[in-house]
């Protein structure tokens, strides 16, 4: 099925495209860029993971698409979050401030 | 919300296919573009800027593929997915699969087998007409204090004229027939006399001819008699041309005119059982089923106000209801009161028929359904408890996964399809469970219980498995999912780390609740067993004034054609006489054969009761009870070894010419002789003064349960039997079932036609006199026991959790010096408490439930102490055990590996 092991992965990737789309609604290349951008060049997104991912989270109706035009004048699909897609950002947010947190404990603590 | 949106996205990706496949490759070629364009900004050849995005794609078929995959609803994948899994992982747990399905399929297999039972005995409609509205019309008797007596045949004429609340009533009565086929030995059937109303009254109709009428009911009308379709099938492999024919009932030619369905006999051999006398073949025990139905003819010119053959069945006239029936009732007996002084102290007692017949099974029949119950709760405490303990392991598993995004509602299918695929598995091995289960059951059970032998596994019984299968399957699916939501993840993945001695409290108690639970019901359940096992233990340790062991009875109705009974020379009936004599020489001419004697009853048939006085005091006994008249050979003491006390036995010379001669029994004496002797007294019934001869030591033949009667014991010469019903009663050296056959083949050199019956060792017949407390007894013990194993490995398995939590902390204790045996008292001490926690909670719970059983207690408090201090002490040395086991497991280890393993 070739998701063994993506949890983190993919969890972690739609948290990150919600945040993307929480600005504005844009397309597929848009949020790559905006991804890249704000890690300051530190994830570069892997476009085989994104549109499954875009797919996947519109499936579960957190994001919408509709087709628009962009300022060049090219059709492009643009995806927007939806209400319940703001609360699971919102919910992931605090899941994963837990977890690095956590991570963080386990990593600081010195050993003895 | 979620569903409307994956119904619609199906919808879309269905109809849409290809424009999504079209707009997928649209969005790829814009996504490409822009790379392509960004790339040129960058400086590269147009060729090399194409190339490079391609290649940052990673394949563009599987990027499709993977794109495909996810825009699909997959609600039937994620099933089978979470079947998979759950299917992996119960497979990897073999011990903990294993465990949890087969107390589950203990659980579930109890209680379908005796929830059929529930449904096939009280539950099912009874097969009459409006059974709702069917009352059974009893006297009663102040002076003696029964309260379920037939009636006479000129009570019931006055009930039927004067009652407005009945609109109809009908009189029957069980009476037992020989049944003389063309070919081969008599046999003898159990039979229903029947009014002509009665089944119309009842709303059973004939299969086949037609039913009684006014006519056939009239004195002197020829004999004809209805066929039950049992017979129907055993004699005439149901021949339609039976009716018309003629069969041979008592020696009779009796014509059949019609077949009815079995459902005529339907709670006659349970109201029979109610009567306090007259219960006719009802004490042949066992399943005796009606076979034949016969007219009653009820006349009063041969059948007098005092005599109380007869009973009586009301139907309710519309809008009566019982309580209006028993009040008009009382008044109409209160009239024939005044008018009759064969009345004196009588009275009715209207009870609805479904009570007379269920009333007595009912009770053992809930407690046994309760108890049931309460297994199965323990049952799911303990795997609700194992999925926990395994909970606990996951934990982490699961934790990392809800942190990362993974959606709780996927974790909850998850926990469910697991836990349902548990239950599956339980209900499936305790359907079969179940099956075997219930012929144990029915094989186990005693006789009278009505229509036991119609018990099974039907529709309505698999709906009720089914539905509370699926109740435990959501309890044990949602408990560990819902602690997994609340779990802390913070203290989770700290023990990931490896530091695990901070153990989560919250879920500790909880577990520590489920256990405590499970001991508090395994105490209830083994008060409930310990009472009972005690009352059974009482009853089988009575004596019942004579000696079962070894003997072996048999019974027999000699018939009026072949036996004359000629009143005018009453007791002198030498045909009778002839036959005891000759079969008792043939019997005792039998090797291992020690002793044998003819009664009118054998010592466990209550027989009947007779009014009378003691000569000189005619006054006094205008209040006293009716006696019961036992008729016996000289060798019937010596037989079944019931000791004289004082004067002389019967004896030979006590023959029909003799003076009339009696013994009494010590209850007898007790009651109607204080302070004076006896002996030389006399006492007179059936028309002569009988001189008491001797005392001797009380038989409890209306069963171990119930105090002896006072009693007369009447030479059989004196007092020969009216109907021609008698036992044989033979003392053998060995085995008496040996000797049954020897037995019957005297009884049929002498009379080879005469239906012999009850052939059996009156041990059994004595056993068989309390199976239903033993049936009930020992389920519910089964059931206790049960309970307290699954309790016990609840308690076990706690502390084996707590134990390897706690490891760390015993390695430092004991390198630091600890004893062995301190650390193992400081774990039992934690089972300890969990024990003592149970057992007060048990202990409230008992008090509380133990009343239900009240009415199947004998000689036993529904709050014995003693009882209740031996459950106690027991379900307390089971906990401490089960906790010392994994205690002592701890110390076990060496104290530096576990050092160094943390």
């Amino acid at each position: 099925m070739g998701k063994d092991g993506g949890d983190l992965i993919q969890g972690t990737l739609d948290m990150l495209v919600l945040k993307a789309l929480a600005l504005e609604p844009m397309h597929g290349w848009g949020v790559t860029e905006r991804l890249q951008q704000w890690s300051e060049n530190e994830l570069s997104v892997n476009q085989g993971s994104l549109y499954p991912s875009l797919y996947r989270l519109q499936r579960q109706g957190w994001i919408t698409s509709e087709w628009r035009t962009t300022e060049n004048n090219r059709r492009a699909r643009f995806y927007k979050l939806t209400a319940s897609g703001r609360k699971q950002l919102a919910e992931e947010r605090r899941n994963w401030e837990r977890l690095s947190r956590a991570v963080n404990l386990v990593l600081e603590t010195t050993l003895s | 919300m979620e569903s409307l949106h994956e119904t619609w996205s199906r919808l879309r990706s269905w109809m849409g296919r290809e424009t999504m496949e079209r707009e997928m490759d649209e969005e790829m070629r814009f996504h490409l573009d822009q790379q392509t364009a960004k790339n040129l900004r960058a400086g590269m050849a147009p060729e090399e800027a194409r190339r490079a995005a391609l290649m940052s794609f990673g394949g563009v078929e599987r990027f499709k593929e993977d794109s495909r995959d996810e825009a699909r609803p997959r609600r039937l994948e994620d099933l089978l997915q979470d079947l998979r899994f759950g299917l992996r992982t119960l497979g990897r747990n073999p011990g903990f699969t294993l465990v949890a399905v087969l107390t589950l399929a203990l659980g579930i297999g109890a209680n379908t087998a005796i929830f059929s039972v529930v449904n096939g005995v009280l539950l099912r409609p009874i097969p009459l007409a409006d059974a709702g509205r069917l009352m059974m019309v009893w006297e009663t008797d102040r002076d003696t204090g029964t309260t379920r007596e037939p009636s006479s045949v000129p009570d019931y004429l006055d009930f039927q004229n004067l009652s407005r609340t009945f609109e109809k009533l009908a009189a029957f009565t069980g009476v037992e027939v020989n049944l003389t086929p063309v070919q081969g030995e008599p046999t003898r059937l159990a039979a229903l006399a029947v009014s002509h109303e009665y089944l119309s009254l009842v709303g059973v109709r004939p299969l086949l001819g037609r039913g009684l009428t006014a006519a056939d009911d009239k004195p002197g009308a020829p004999d004809v008699a209805l066929i039950g379709e049992g017979l129907w099938q055993r004699l005439f492999a149901r021949d339609r041309s039976v009716v018309g024919r003629t069969i041979r009932l008592d020696d009779r030619p009796t014509t059949v005119i019609g077949v009815l369905p079995d459902s005529g006999a339907f709670g006659s051999l349970q109201i029979l059982t109610a009567a306090d006398y007259s219960r006719s073949f009802a004490d042949r025990g066992r399943d005796t089923r009606a076979e034949i139905w016969v007219p009653l003819r009820p006349d009063p010119a041969s059948s007098p106000r005092d005599t109380h053959p007869i009973f009586v069945l009301g139907r309710l006239a519309p809008g009566a209801t019982p309580q209006a029936a028993q009040q008009e009732m009382a008044g109409v007996a209160a009239g024939l009161e005044k008018q009759y002084p064969s009345n004196k102290a009588r009275g009715v007692f209207v009870e609805p028929f479904s009570e007379v017949v269920f009333g007595p099974v009912r009770p053992a029949l809930l407690v046994l359904l309760g108890a049931v119950a309460l297994v199965l709760l323990v049952a799911c405490a303990n795997i609700a408890n194992l999925l926990f303990a395994r909970g606990a392991v996951r934990l982490r598993e699961v934790a990392v996964r809800t942190a990362l995004g993974a959606a709780w509602r996927r974790l909850l299918h998850q926990f469910l399809v697991e836990s349902a695929l548990l239950t599956a598995a339980g209900v499936g091995l305790g359907l079969l469970f179940a099956y075997l289960g219930l012929h144990l059951l029915l094989a186990l059970a005693p006789g009278g219980i009505p229509r036991l032998s119609e018990v099974g596994i039907d529709g309505r019984v698999l709906a009720v498995t089914l539905g509370a299968s699926v109740l435990v399957a959501l309890a044990v699916g949602l408990m560990p999912a819902f602690q997994a939501r609340r779990a802390d993840l913070q203290s989770t993945l700290k023990e990931e780390a490896g530091r695990g001695a901070t153990a989560d409290a919250g879920r500790g108690r909880l577990r520590a609740g489920l256990v405590v639970a499970e001991l508090a019901l395994a105490v209830i359940l083994l008060s409930g067993a310990g009472l009972l096992l005690r009352s059974f233990w009482r009853l089988r340790n009575i004596d019942p004034g004579f000696q079962a062991g070894g003997v072996l009875k048999a019974e027999f109705q000699l018939p009026a054609s072949r036996y004359p009974v000629d009143f005018s020379k009453w007791p002198n009936w030498p045909e009778q006489r002839r036959f005891y004599d000759a079969v008792q020489e043939r019997v005792l001419a039998l090797p291992g054969v020690e002793a044998a004697a003819f009664a009118g009853n054998h010592p466990l048939d209550p027989g009947f009761t007779n009014s009378f006085y003691v000569v000189g005091r005619r006054d006094e006994a205008r209040d006293w009870p009716e006696i019961s008249i036992r008729r016996v050979d000289p060798s019937y003491f010596e037989t079944l070894r019931v000791p004289l006390v004082r004067g002389r036995s019967i004896r030979s010379a006590d023959g029909a010419t003799a003076p009339p001669v009696l013994l009494i029994n010590e209850e007898s004496a007790r009651r109607f002789f204080p302070g004076r002797d006896p002996l030389g007294q006399q006492i007179a019934f059936w028309g002569a003064d009988r001189t008491i001869v001797g005392i001797v030591s009380d038989e409890r033949s209306h069963g171990l349960a119930a105090d002896p009667p006072a009693a007369v014991y009447a030479p059989l010469a004196q007092c020969p039997s009216a109907n021609g019903a008698g036992s044989l009663l033979v003392r053998a050296q060995g085995d008496p079932a040996a000797l049954a056959p020897a037995v019957r083949a005297a009884i049929r050199q002498v009379d080879p036609e005469l239906a012999v019956f009850g052939v059996e060792p009156l041990a059994t017949t004595l056993a068989e006199s309390i199976a239903r407390q033993r049936f009930t007894m020992l389920l519910v013990t089964v059931f206790a026991a049960l309970a307290l194993l699954l309790a016990v490995v609840g308690v076990y398995g706690i502390l084996s959790y707590i134990v390897a939590q706690r490891t760390p902390e015993m390695g430092i204790r004991m390198a630091m010096g600890a004893a062995p045996r301190n650390v193992v008292r400081l774990i039992v001490l934690q089972g300890t408490r969990l024990a003592l926690w149970g057992l007060a909670l048990g202990l409230a719970g008992a008090l509380l439930m133990t009343r239900f059983l009240r009415t199947l207690l004998f000689g036993v408090g529904a709050t014995d102490p003693a009882t209740f201090a031996a459950v106690l002490a027991a379900v307390f040395a089971a906990a401490v055990l089960a906790s010392w086991f994994p205690a002592r497991r701890a110390t076990r280890k060496d104290p530096m590996v576990i050092l160094r393993a943390n």
